[in-house]
């Protein structure tokens, strides 16, 4: 545009002086003859064509002058300049998260485990979920840095900050064996499908029963995970943590290094445009009193067992009398003892997940199916501590020696239509510890939709049949919206 | 168990890692356009894979297991660059690549870095949609950009692979005199096609209307990244008509919908363009990409 104008510019000086230019000559002679004439209009057009020239140079000129001034802009260098105060700022990116949910239900437990904050039914009504906000950015060339700050608002309660993920991690220029990284810190490690990603990147509104039962949603202790891509045709990745071992499924951590998890997975292509991935994975570690949701909430089971510390001394002499009791007593409520007491001893939790993902045009944003299943296993031995009042009216504190195995898995499909609209269904199913003599297995119905306006914004209906205990289903719906504005996560697998 | 666990890993080790030496330099293309010139210049003496295939958006691309696997063995990772990959390369390349492929090193290499960008944006804004901060990353459609790119990567072929210079210096030169000689046909087609008035879907044909002279007389998505909405359409019904525009292009891995709705509106045929290597079955190659390109515009031109 600029260019343009500068042009139109120049031709108004020139046609001026292009005009004077012929007054001169026709003032100069006095009776013009016809060869005059034509040597006039000769030299007239003689002189046109110089001017018309000049104008010309002028012009390629001003057009190569706006060319390089386009190049100059257009450089790397000159980039760099204009953002040179905030180019090392690290990426910020925002998650906003909000819901308004309807349940049928008074309460939601699921019997046979201690479920924490984290994993409970979302409030009543309208309200926000986990808003998120986090800052990631090369430290150097050879460390990552992200930090992940969740804030829950819980209604009547304080806004509460949980720290979700504060890690560094190596970058490829770190001097490590190729394909090798270790990411220290706290961060979503590596275990089973979900547990890595944040929850507002999950293709339904809550995480499915398995998630919340043996995890609290999460595993993100504080700890350090080493982990190794092998160079192979099909990929292929092996890895293994050391943890604190203070966030569900342990809790409670003493000497600060009282978990380890190693996992493998391999995954490829089928075709063109379908894609698979199937991993295993291990967490082993102990438990100290471990309370309903681990390092984050966990905290109050504990207090409260200081609290009857007394009578915990007293009735130690007696502890084994009361196991005996608890074990061949029929009908004594050892579910209690899984839900509502501090655990310790050795957990071993197992997990398989599988995901598989097919976009009939190859283009996922289009149109896609993706399914995915996981199962967990867990094995606790070790006791369960639950107080208990006496008819006397003081509280006794209680154990349950027990060495059991829980199981679930779930099982989603997600289909996409049309660019902008998700389809879902999720069944999942538990089984309560077996030492808890808990008749019936928590099971669970979800259908989602949702729309996606871009890749940075999307509204989710979701319905939710739940049958956690024997006696009362739970119909609920979730009015849900996740927008995510600045920096945001690679779309992984 | 976990020492079972711990066996079984080993004995997958065992098994996997002998399978993975290699002798030829790996070259991963996100794009179909990159692993065919990186077959004209690499020849046997290169693997290509191409992270993408030619009917595939690349803007949306899952890091896929497979590409993890691709990007670790990669010695040269060759892409548009201009943001149009971040979606997933920057994971890829977190996740698996080796140093050697890292931003900066010999075996990065990024189109966009390489050629003039067109349409870098002054205003950079979520609301104006999916935009590149970098411009316009569709570099390929302009033959000088990949006449410039053949010479980028014979260099950085010879740099992680020196054994082969010589191969690559001599196919660089075939390639050339054949890209050259092509480049002068497809410049004299194109004369035959100046102003020649065409609606686009999204910011993919700007390279190509560049150097063919094309008129851009719409844009069918008026937000980059977001589909069309009707009211838009609306008005493009009108905006056609009143401009009698020739042709409505079309790449493969666009929505064919709001295209097909204006053309059956207007009566302004769609064309779809092969876009890229394998967009189409002709577009066997870049001389075919080109060659088919210019042949379905003439028909759309040329029509009565």
């Amino acid at each position: 545009m600029r260019v343009v104008m500068r042009i139109a510019r120049s031709a108004a000086v020139a046609l001026p002086a292009l005009l004077a230019g012929t007054q001169a000559v026709s003032q100069s002679g006095t009776v013009p003859s016809a060869t005059d004439l034509t040597a006039e209009i000769q030299a007239l057009k003689l002189e046109y064509e110089a001017r018309i020239r000049a104008l010309e140079t002028q012009l390629s000129t001003i057009e190569a002058k706006s060319r390089a001034v386009e190049r100059e802009a257009a450089s790397p260098v000159r980039r760099a300049k204009s953002t040179l105060d905030n180019a090392f700022n690290p990426s910020i990116g925002i998650v906003l998260d909000g819901r308004y949910a309807s349940f049928s239900a008074e309460e939601s437990a699921i019997p046979g485990f201690a479920t924490g904050h984290e994993s409970e039914r979302a409030p009543e009504g309208l309200s926000l979920g986990h808003s998120e906000v986090t800052a990631s950015g090369n430290i150097d060339d050879k460390f990552r840095g992200n930090l992940t700050l969740g804030l829950g608002a819980h209604p009547g309660e304080a806004t509460e900050v949980e720290l979700e993920e504060a890690y560094v991690q190596t970058l490829p220029g770190a001097g490590l064996p190729e394909g090798m990284r270790i990411k220290t810190g706290r961060a979503l490690w590596t275990f089973g499908y979900l547990n890595e990603q944040h929850a507002h990147g999950d293709d339904f509104a809550d995480r499915p029963l398995p998630y919340r039962a043996f995890l609290d949603n999460t595993f993100n202790d504080d700890g350090v995970e080493l982990s190794f891509v092998l160079p192979s045709a099909l990929y292929s990745e092996v890895g293994g943590g050391l943890f604190r071992g203070d966030d569900t499924p342990f809790g409670g951590s003493d000497n600060g290094l009282r978990a380890r998890s190693v996992y493998a997975r391999i995954g490829g292509d089928i075709g063109r445009d379908a894609a698979w991935r199937i991993g295993g994975y291990l967490l082993d570690g102990k438990s100290l009193n471990r309370g309903g949701g681990g390092h984050a909430h966990g905290h109050e089971e504990v207090a409260h067992e200081e609290e009857h510390e007394d009578e915990h001394e007293e009735e130690h002499e007696d502890e084994h009398a009361h196991e005996e009791v608890h074990e061949d007593e029929h009908g004594e409520d050892f579910a209690g003892f899984f839900s509502g007491g501090a655990f310790s001893g050795d957990t071993q939790l197992y997990g398989i997940d599988v995901r598989f993902a097919v976009a009939p045009t190859g283009n996922a944003r289009e149109s896609e199916v993706v399914l995915q299943a996981e199962y967990f296993w867990r094995k606790e031995d070790g006791t369960y501590a639950l107080a208990e009042e006496e008819e006397d009216g003081m509280e006794h504190l209680e154990e349950l020696r027990t060495d059991s195995i829980a199981h679930g898995w779930y099982i989603q499909g997600v289909y996409k239509p049309l660019p902008r609209w998700r389809i879902g269904a999720r069944y999942a199913w538990l089984s309560p510890p077996d030492g808890a003599e808990i008749d019936h297995d928590p099971h669970a119905f979800g259908m989602m939709v949702d729309w996606t306006n871009s890749e940075f914004g999307r509204v989710r209906l979701q319905y939710n049949h739940e049958a956690l205990d024997g006696h009362e289903k739970d119909n609920q719906f979730i009015l849900q919206y996740v927008m995510s504005l600045g920096a945001h996560a690679a779309h992984s697998f | 168990m976990s020492r079972h666990l711990a066996r079984a890993l080993l004995a997958a080790l065992a098994v996997i890692v002998p399978a993975c030496a290699a002798a030829d330099a790996r070259v991963f293309a996100c794009e179909p356009e990159w692993a065919a010139l990186a077959g004209e210049i690499g020849g046997d003496n290169v693997t290509v894979y191409s992270a993408t295939h030619g009917r595939q958006d690349a803007h949306y691309i899952r890091a896929r297991p497979s590409l993890i696997a691709q990007v670790r063995r990669a010695d040269i990772v060759f892409c548009s660059g201009a943001e149009l990959e971040v979606g997933w390369l920057p994971l890829l390349m977190e996740r698996g690549a080796r140093r050697e492929v890292q931003p900066g090193q010999p075996g990065h290499l990024m189109a966009a870095d390489h050629v003039e960008v067109m349409e870098r944006p002054e205003r950079i804004d979520r609301s104006l949609g999916d935009i590149h901060p970098s411009g316009n990353p569709h570099v390929h459609l302009d033959p000088d950009n990949v006449a410039r790119l053949a010479v980028e990567l014979a260099g950085r072929l010879a740099r992680v692979d020196p054994a082969n210079e010589g191969a690559y210096r001599s196919r660089l030169a075939d390639f050339q005199a054949r890209w050259g000689t092509a480049t002068k046909r497809w410049r004299a087609r194109a004369e035959g096609l100046r102003g020649m008035k065409v609606v686009v879907h999204h910011a993919a044909w700007a390279y190509l209307l560049g150097w063919t002279g094309l008129d851009r007389v719409a844009t069918l998505e008026r937000t980059p990244g977001v589909p069309p909405t009707a009211s838009h359409l609306r008005r493009l019904v009108e905006r056609v008509r009143t401009t009698s525009a020739d042709a409505i292009l079309l790449a493969p891995h666009h929505r064919g919908d709001a295209a097909d709705w204006l053309s059956q509106r207007t009566g302004v045929p769609v064309v779809e363009l092969p876009f890229t290597v394998g967009g189409r079955d002709e577009a066997s190659d870049l001389f075919a990409l080109f060659d088919v390109t210019l042949t379905l515009l003439e028909e759309a031109n040329n029509r009565p």
